[in-house]
């Protein structure tokens, strides 16, 4: 049974009274542990497939399964707990909050899926900011962290409640090509070592590289999907 | 809770908006305590007025001449027989009674004339009732069987007239015909109740009876009771005169204070008033407060939202930095209360500002007022400001948590 499975997703937005299509009509499957990256030009709709992958946004035709369950039945209460649950998400502008410090901000998924001991739960935390590189620097705030350091925060976040799948939109576009490197090792040694789901959108050929799928959109369909190695 | 402990730490975001909403709140509080410390104060200090320096806290009278009172009557006076002393003596908690003859008078100087009460007092019963001896700022009360008068200093003023002047009673008798009193000043008085300095001629007893040619007549008996039994004593009294077959009727003072007594109705409408622009100015600034974090920080509204967190969970978080505004706020504001209202028991609030005399507004106080501690309302205003901030937050906290997850996060 594949994780995410879209059949015939269309998305249109109504500006005024004018419809502009942003998905055209999307059949995809997506499979545990697969790590793919969803790239094309700005405006081909790559923001808002991963948007709809991640039920934060309804198709307004088509079907997305995720898990097996038609996304498009559940209501707002279902929608957050799927959120809560099975999805995690990396912002290109990392959106952590800024009063909580590095170690808190990663506690914050964490204390709303897990009903463990504090202990463990410290234990769970503490792991996973060493695992991006943070150990030591879990006291800091945002604004004493770098934007390498952020988004590892970031993908901590996303990480610690160990997700079936995390969508990640643009994640290296505010960091230098060095950093980034490092932020998507860390992603593809997670999607190794837990069988996470990744799904990019990315501009970055870097980030590209380190894909096993591939999926071209343009103007709101899929032009290309390949699958590599 | 986490969201709890998210909430509070909020309260460090935007320290200088905080503050002034604290401080807002802070104002408003302090504002509504000391006018309510003051209200309370004038109340009492009114009350007080009255039965020290005006009615005693009881009045006995025949129910016709209480009707006509205000027109200072000479028709349905009491005659004191044993019967009514004998009723009067068993009255619970009496400590004394001042039989007083009132009576319309013009106050002639040789110059001017003008129109006062003359009140005929026995003078050891008077002081036995009333405080008015200690405010004797010159010369003295009358002694009894002397044949002299007192009047307050304002009426002095008025009139240029001063210790040991001889002044002029212009006196209609029961018969209506025209009779004088002529008497020498023996003291000028300044009473906290300015009505009593300002319009009265206090004679004795004898010398007004004799004038007005009412033999042994009096317009009422003003009684002395415990404080506070007065209401049982008037309807003990009455109770008593009924029983022994009198038309004669106690009356608490509350009844001669009935323009005081509707002032401090119209006081708790207007502390009413205070208190809801006071709460109104909370819960504005509050809303205002939760209206601008929440544009501030659509983003992670829109990132607590992606990471799965309901509605209702992000409402809380709101709900909480508005609590802690309410709860900071209103220490704040009980606080520099605390601090106000001590200034205005101790040391007062001056009259000056409409003269000194607050009777020109109903009010029988002179010079000044001073402010009363009424705990239960720093209490209650806390626990109220608290509960107000809490429930003015909810709907923009709910509009903040209900923005589109997908908007939320791309909205610049």
């Amino acid at each position: 049974m594949a994780l995410l499975e879209l059949n015939k997703v269309k998305k249109i937005y109504q500006q005024g009274k004018i419809e502009v299509p942003a998905l055209r009509g999307i059949d995809l499957t997506v499979e545990q542990g697969e790590f793919t990256t969803i790239f094309g030009p700005s405006g081909s709709g790559k923001t808002t497939l991963l948007n709809m992958i991640g039920c934060l946004d309804t198709p307004t035709e088509g079907e997305i399964r995720l898990n097996d369950k038609k996304v498009s039945d559940l209501s707002r209460k279902e929608l957050a707990m799927t959120r809560r649950y099975n999805i995690g998400f990396v912002f290109q502008s990392y959106n952590l909050i800024p009063v909580l410090t590095a170690y808190e901000n990663v506690e914050f998924a964490i204390r709303l899926t897990d009903h463990t001991s504090e202990s463990q739960m410290k234990e769970k935390v503490l792991k996973m900011l060493a695992e991006v590189g943070l150990k030591g620097l879990e006291s800091r705030r945002p604004n004493e962290l770098s934007g390498g350091e952020k988004q590892r925060v970031a993908i901590a976040r996303a990480l610690v409640k160990e997700p079936k799948l995390v969508l990640a939109d643009e994640p290296t576009a505010n960091l230098d090509s060095e950093t980034a490197a490092g932020v998507v090792d860390i992603m593809r040694k997670m999607n190794k070592e837990l069988n996470t789901t990744f799904i990019f959108s990315t501009h970055d050929p870097m980030v590209m590289k380190y894909a096993n799928r591939f999926i071209n959109l343009k103007d709101g369909m899929i032009s290309a999907d390949e699958r590599r190695g | 809770m986490f969201s709890f402990k998210l909430g509070l730490k909020n309260l460090t975001r935007q320290k200088r908006r905080n503050a002034l909403t604290i401080l807002v709140i802070a104002f408003a509080f302090f504002s509504y305590l000391l006018m309510d410390s003051l209200m309370n104060g004038m109340e009492e200090m009114s009350f007080e007025n009255i039965k020290n320096y005006d009615t005693g806290n009881i009045q006995v009278t025949y129910p016709e001449y209480w009707e006509d009172r205000e027109k200072l009557p000479l028709e349905n006076l009491i005659y004191l027989n044993q019967d009514m002393e004998e009723s009067i003596k068993d009255t619970d908690g009496l400590l004394g009674v001042s039989p007083e003859l009132r009576f319309k008078a013009n106050l002639n100087n040789g110059i001017d004339e003008v129109a006062v009460m003359g009140m005929g007092i026995s003078i050891e019963q008077y002081n036995e009732v009333f405080a008015t001896q200690n405010y004797v700022v010159e010369g003295s009360m009358f002694a009894p069987g002397e044949s002299k008068a007192v009047i307050g200093v304002s009426l002095a003023e008025l009139m240029d007239l001063k210790v040991n002047d001889y002044i002029t009673l212009l006196v209609r008798t029961k018969e209506d015909t025209f009779n004088t009193i002529d008497v020498e000043i023996a003291g000028l008085i300044r009473a906290p109740n300015p009505m009593i300095n300002n319009g009265i001629v206090f004679v004795p007893l004898d010398v007004a009876q004799q004038a007005l040619n009412v033999g042994k007549g009096v317009s009422l008996l003003a009684l002395k009771t415990v404080s506070g039994d007065e209401d049982t004593a008037t309807k003990a009294l009455t109770d008593s005169f009924k029983n022994k077959d009198m038309d004669l009727k106690a009356y608490s003072w509350k009844e001669s204070a009935a323009s005081v007594i509707a002032l401090s109705v119209a006081k708790k409408g207007g502390i009413g008033a205070i208190l809801s622009i006071v709460l109104l100015i909370g819960m504005l600034g509050i809303i205002n407060n939760v209206i601008l974090s929440a544009l501030e920080r659509t983003e992670e509204i829109g990132m607590m939202k992606a990471l799965g967190m309901r509605e209702w969970e992000i409402v809380f978080v709101f709900m909480v930095e508005a609590t802690g505004i309410g709860i900071l706020g209103g220490l704040a504001g009980c606080l520099i209360g605390y601090a106000g209202v001590s200034g205005l028991v101790k040391y007062g609030y001056g009259l000056g500002y409409i003269g000194g005399d607050g009777s020109a507004y109903g009010i029988p106080i002179l010079d000044r007022m001073y402010g009363t501690w009424n705990y239960p309302a720093f209490g209650f205003l806390f626990v109220l400001g608290v509960i107000v901030a809490l429930l003015s937050s909810i709907l923009p906290a709910y509009w903040a948590a209900h923005k589109d997850p997908v908007k939320a996060i791309y909205h610049r």
